[in-house]
């Protein structure tokens, strides 16, 4: 083993190391552009997701006057709202997403670190 | 071979062996450190073709790995939070458990305690007392003064020595 008196490296390690990076033009920078070109998508999605989140929690906070009885009338005004935004203020809520928001949402998916820290990382240089 | 990529072989060649003992000391094993690596060189090779030449080659390929290292600090600190973990007793059980660590007890004392500073003195510290940049190199590279790079290595030390309780600690 070779290194410094604390700390060592196997025997052949730097030489092998230098043969790893070496191979890095050749590999390319595949990752970093295909999470480049998916990235757009992600976000849509996870946009998508969120409003479908929100849809259904909504629906379930409402679902339940509904099977009592004047419910039914609310829930069918609430579905013929054709903007979002404004189905969120009739309940009292208002939601503006955030490319935060959307981060936060990717963090609770099921998308690596890795993978955010690329998203989050790519324009650092 | 085109000219970046011989350019970059050069950077390889005179920068892997240097970076890799920084990196070491910052992440604490030789397994952490093997991948940073190829991911600081993955990096400095995606960028290479906007190095614009206002910094020196040398500054530029540390700031690269010096942002980098505290980028996986960071992510390791999410990790840990993940696994209800701390991150400090994670570094302290994989430096206590890394087969390539061959020094004294009090050296790995030593490493644990840096391990255990905030991310930033630690890298002053490792940056200064292991590598031996000067202040002012490590200023080009941080960006930061060289009065607060000396006032964060002085509080660092003096952790240290709070934290090492024979405060005898050699190279």
């Amino acid at each position: 083993m070779t290194g410094k008196p604390d700390i060592s490296v196997p025997e052949g390690y730097f030489q092998e190391l230098r043969e790893k990076l070496e191979a890095i033009p050749a590999r390319g920078a595949a990752r970093p552009a295909f999470v480049k070109r998916v990235a757009p998508y992600l976000a849509y999605a996870a946009s998508l997701a969120v409003l479908a989140v929100t849809g259904n929690f909504i629906l379930r906070q409402t679902a339940a006057p509904a099977e009592e009885d004047t419910g039914w009338d609310y829930i069918s005004s609430l579905a013929q709202s054709r903007d979002p935004a404004g189905l969120g203020e009739e309940l009292g809520e208002t939601y503006s997403l955030t490319g935060e928001d959307i981060y936060q949402y990717l963090v609770e998916g099921n998308l690596s670190l890795e993978q955010l820290e690329t998203l989050r990382y790519e324009e650092d240089y | 071979m085109s000219e970046l990529e011989q350019v970059f072989n050069g950077i390889v060649q005179d920068y892997s062996e240097r970076l890799y003992w920084h990196v070491r000391r910052m992440t604490g094993t030789h397994e952490d450190a093997d991948d940073l690596l190829q991911d600081i060189f993955l990096k400095i090779w995606t960028a290479l073709p906007t190095f614009r030449g206002e910094a020196q080659i040398y500054t530029w390929v540390w700031r690269i790995a010096t942002n980098e290292t505290l980028n996986w600090l960071r992510r390791e600190k999410v990790r840990a939070a993940l696994r209800f973990s701390s991150v400090d007793a994670e570094m302290e059980r994989r430096i206590q458990a890394d087969p390539f660590f061959n020094g004294t007890e009090a050296q790995r004392k030593l490493m644990t305690a840096v391990a255990k500073l905030p991310d930033k003195q630690r890298q002053v510290f490792v940056m200064r007392w292991w590598d031996e940049l000067s202040y002012e190199e490590m200023a080009q590279i941080t960006g930061t003064s060289v009065g607060a790079l000396k006032a964060s290595y002085h509080i660092a030390q003096e952790k240290l020595r709070l934290n090492l309780s024979d405060g005898a600690v050699s190279k």
